[in-house]
């Protein structure tokens, strides 16, 4: 059996290009998935009791299911509700804002709610507002908390962004398996294709690493 | 430490305007009877000691005098008015009360200075500057000028309290309320925070202090309240309460704490 | 719009087996990683000092690398390094218990490392040796703590069994895709596997917060 590496040096481009498209899908995805986890966590918070019962449930679903089967339904079902014919890429792009952003409302959640009711006492004795409560003590405080967890979620999403490739989004993993049916260089390609994972992944596993330990908080 | 105060055991006709006046407050947590008819009245330029066993109601009394908590039953006035529901017009009394509490909650992503400028920059909307050179003047005041930078983890529990005094402070308040200040505290700075409030006192601030400090009590205090199962059981200036209570369970309360004099 | 899902009834056999497929995968692979990862976990803490920086690289490897990737890799290129040929289910076993023994191996690591200090000079001291240390006292407690993490793994073992789907094992995913694909009704039967994947995995991650909550007590120290 001989082995030709050379196919992945010759694709190069093709290869660059679908890093590229894994590294936009997840940034776009977090770009949504932020504010959007933000103000589901502050809807689950602080909404009337309906208005919180349908956020609770939105992360609820979106957090027991698994993100292959929401690809597979977003694409079939969303051309049909919104009547719109979206590309498989944003198609992919909504299937991961959507559970990126169930996961973000509950992380944006318990780092609020990880803050002591004394600190917020402490700002309503001085006759702070709860907004400016929110703004000026809360908020500052949870977000040390929360980027920790967020780094973590968006070493993940990375991850899960080769999911996509399933409904024929041109990322790093599709183009990959691409290359291999064409040039019937399996071996060459999959390993290549975990050798890029790797050296892009494993950086930022690091990178998360050091943030955790930065961030920890002391009570 | 100065002369204990020599007032007979009614209040003197000329003691300050009420600035506070509790009458008959009930407040229930579920089927605990927190609060069962306590009555009190705080005048202007008095120290108030709250002093009674654990869940007896006085830090819930405390809490409910700047609507931190709501009151079930009775009545509490503030310089006059009775306490507001609405929760803006009681953002606007909780600017003229101070409170201080027992886990001092300093707020930890700011400095010692941030922390006491805080309140007027955003409650009292006073400029950066402004609200700084008051933070410098109440820091200096409580013997920190030197720990401005500092962040609340930096600084040892009694500096933390002191700070916390200051920020009440910087609002500029009519009365003070302290839930337990020291009681979270090392002993060796205990002392620091007690001098602080004396200071206070003797300059005339209204004060209502829960405690378990019968020291700071009887020689600061002007006027002591002994709480037992959500009630007033006693009241009086420190010389009744302390060397003749008048009641069984003041007496017990005391002996319980070794209370000797 | 109308549905029918009369689809799902027509196929139930077939979906069904899918559901059961589904189970097993995620039962033997669950059962495997934390083996393996358990194994892992003890050879970095206490094992042999050469041993650690591989057991590290494992551990980061996986945190970098995709399922996807990893569950491909095994079924198409691993026969060909190794000369095995394997069925898909074999392949997607041992692809996940790779993947997630990585997960477990650093549960069992943060577990046994919260567990205070104290607690170790206290055994010490009445004379314990290292083995009894950790049988007795450590792993007890250290277990406890875990089980919030184990739960949420055992949720992430139960998805990751879907993307199997992608190498034709035919659980639950695969077979819906199959009976979409023929049935040319792809939201009642997608609409369906959705209902049946929530109806497994939400009383999972209650059903560890309700026990969580039980025996956290043992843990505290």
């Amino acid at each position: 059996m001989t082995f030709d590496w050379s196919v992945v040096w010759q694709h190069r481009d093709a290869l660059l290009a679908g890093t590229a498209t894994t590294v936009l899908l997840t940034v776009m995805t977090m770009v949504i998935a932020v504010p959007c986890g933000m103000a589901v966590a502050a809807l689950r918070l602080y909404a009337r009791a309906p208005v919180r019962a349908v956020a609770t449930a939105y992360v609820e679903l979106f957090r027991n299911l698994p993100l292959i089967l929401v690809v597979y339904w977003a694409f079939y079902v969303l051309p049909i509700t919104t009547g719109l014919g979206l590309s498989p890429l944003a198609t992919g792009l909504a299937a991961l804002a959507l559970n990126v952003t169930a996961y973000n409302a509950e992380t944006f959640r318990a780092g609020i709610n990880s803050i002591r009711k004394g600190q917020i006492e402490a700002a309503t004795a001085l006759g702070m507002s709860r907004p400016q409560a929110l703004r000026r003590v809360v908020i500052p405080q949870a977000l040390r908390r929360v980027l920790p967890i967020l780094a973590s979620t968006w070493v993940s999403l990375f991850k899960d962004t080769s999911l996509v490739s399933v409904i024929a989004v041109s990322e790093l993993a599709y183009v990959s398996m691409q290359i291999r049916s064409q040039t019937f260089r399996v071996l060459e390609m999959l390993t290549a294709m975990a050798a890029i994972y790797w050296l892009l992944g494993y950086p930022q596993a690091k990178l998360v690493d050091w943030i955790q330990r930065r961030f920890v908080v002391t009570e | 430490m100065t002369e204990p105060n020599a007032t007979p055991s009614h209040r003197a006709k000329d003691a300050g305007a009420k600035i506070i006046r509790y009458q008959g407050v009930v407040k229930r947590y579920g089927n605990f009877q927190a609060l069962n008819g306590a009555s009190l009245d705080v005048h202007a330029g008095e120290v108030v000691c709250l002093i009674g066993p654990s869940g007896s109601g006085k830090s819930t009394l405390l809490r409910c005098t700047n609507g931190l908590e709501s009151v079930e039953g009775g009545d509490i006035e503030f310089e006059g008015a009775r306490l507001p529901r609405d929760e803006r017009a009681l953002r606007g009394v909780r600017r003229r009360m101070g409170m201080v509490f027992q886990s001092f909650e300093l707020f930890p992503h700011l400095t010692a200075l941030a922390n006491v400028a805080e309140g007027p920059r955003t409650v009292l909307r006073m400029r950066r500057l402004e609200a700084e050179r008051r933070a410098l003047a109440m820091l200096d005041k409580v013997g920190l000028s030197d720990k401005v930078s500092s962040y609340p983890s930096a600084l040892s529990g009694g500096q933390q309290q002191r700070v916390a005094i200051a920020r009440a402070l910087a609002m500029e308040p009519d009365v003070m309320l302290f839930d337990e200040p020291t009681s979270a505290l090392d002993p060796e700075t205990v002392g620091e925070v007690l001098n602080v409030m004396k200071k206070l006192a003797d300059e005339g601030m209204t004060m209502v202090v829960v405690t378990h400090e019968m020291s700071f009590a009887r020689h600061v205090g002007d006027w002591i309240a002994v709480f037992d199962a959500g009630r007033v059981v006693e009241q009086g200036p420190p010389t009744q309460i302390f060397d003749a209570p008048t009641t069984e369970r003041t007496r017990d309360f005391l002996s319980h704490l070794g209370w000797t004099g | 719009m109308e549905f029918d899902f009369s689809v799902i009834t027509d196929h139930a056999r077939f979906l069904a087996s899918g559901v059961g497929v589904t189970l097993a995968l995620a039962g033997l692979s669950g059962i495997c990683s934390l083996t393996l990862g358990f194994a892992v976990a003890l050879l970095r803490l206490y094992g042999p000092a050469w041993l650690r920086p591989i057991a590290v690289l494992y551990i980061d490897s996986m945190r970098a690398i995709p399922v996807l990737v990893v569950l491909v890799w095994t079924f198409f290129a691993l026969p060909i390094v190794s000369g095995i040929t394997m069925p898909p289910f074999i392949a997607a076993l041992i692809g996940l218990t790779l993947h997630l023994a990585a997960y477990a191996a650093e549960i069992v690591r943060a577990g046994v490392e919260s567990v205070r200090a104290g607690q170790t000079r206290a055994a010490l001291a009445l004379g314990m040796s290292r083995v009894q240390l950790v049988r007795r006292i450590l792993l007890p407690q250290a277990i406890v703590r875990m089980l919030p993490a184990f739960g949420s793994l055992l949720s992430i073992t139960i998805k990751d069994t879907a993307i199997a789907s992608v190498i034709a094992v035919t659980e639950l995913m695969r077979q819906s895709e199959t009976v979409a694909g023929q049935s040319f009704q792809p939201i009642e039967v997608f609409t369906f596997a959705m209902l049946v994947y929530f109806g497994l995995l939400f009383p999972v991650t209650r059903g560890v917060d309700l026990i969580y909550r039980r025996v956290a007590h043992l843990g505290r120290s």
